[in-house]
């Protein structure tokens, strides 16, 4: 059994996209039309047989109550390793990304938390 | 403060106070980062971090889940891999990683990665032939 895909809730795929590749710099690795919404997928830039982000339409009105308390409270939907923290920081920061939690160094890890626009709170980790 | 916020302060404060320590683990760590392709011990290690050898084996553990000697092999097999991707033999690659005998870095190899050395060597080159 094997870890392939994992997935965040996103309110628009289309916005989401842009913001994951263009923003985050992941790069498109599946769009399948599925109706009105797709499985449509991004990797890492640096591992692109690595596992694969579902952009996952928020369709169950459930998830949206979840999703909603999740962002509420600060909490981080899911988390992406950076190499180096405060330059990826000051990178997104240029391109207008809102962080509600700046570099903030836990023991032996660094970690931010960003908006993704899309409905979720994203942390970034650094393993010192 | 949000929720989280309060929370990351909570633990911060909580666990992660002796900052000196943990600023001695992470020099420890970063040094088998840039010296892992050499023959590395535990006390070498532990005195670059200046931290008795048995307090920094528990206290590595305790921040970073591994040993000190789990996270060096798992380095070294990182490594191992990126070379054997870049198709370089298996000695070449078991001397450049760290390791002093081709058998226990072709038992270690396999046990942690389910595949040999050799075996994951070809299967990579194979995959990138169909690119």
């Amino acid at each position: 059994m094997k870890i392939r895909v994992t997935s965040v809730m996103v309110d628009n795929q289309d916005k989401a996209l842009k913001f994951y590749t263009e923003v985050l710099g992941f790069v498109k690795k599946t769009e399948v039309p599925l109706g009105e919404h797709k499985w449509l997928t991004v990797v890492s830039k640096e591992e692109q047989d690595g596992v694969e982000l579902l952009l996952e339409p928020m369709g169950f009105e459930p998830a949206k109550v979840y999703q909603k308390a999740l962002f509420e409270a600060g909490i981080p939907l899911t988390a992406f390793n950076v190499d180096d923290l405060d330059k990826e920081y000051k990178r997104l920061l240029k391109l207008g990304v809102v962080f509600s939690t700046p570099p903030t160094q836990m023991g032996t890890v660094k970690l931010a938390v960003l908006n993704d626009t899309c409905g979720n709170n994203i942390q970034l980790v650094q393993i010192l | 403060m949000n929720y989280y916020q309060t929370e990351l302060t909570r633990i911060r404060n909580q666990f992660f106070a002796k900052e000196d320590l943990i600023k001695r683990v992470i020099h420890g760590k970063r040094f088998i980062d840039s010296n892992f392709s050499k023959r590395l011990n535990l006390n070498t290690v532990a005195g670059e971090a200046y931290i008795a050898k048995f307090h920094f084996i528990r206290t590595f553990k305790t921040f970073y889940g591994l040993t000190p000697y789990q996270y060096l092999t798992s380095v070294r097999i990182q490594s191992a891999k990126k070379l054997l991707r870049r198709n370089h033999n298996v000695s070449e690659v078991c001397l450049a990683v760290g390791f002093e005998s081709v058998n226990s870095f072709t038992n270690l190899f396999k046990k942690i990665t389910g595949t040999p050395p050799a075996y994951f060597r070809s299967s990579q080159n194979t995959k990138s032939n169909f690119r």
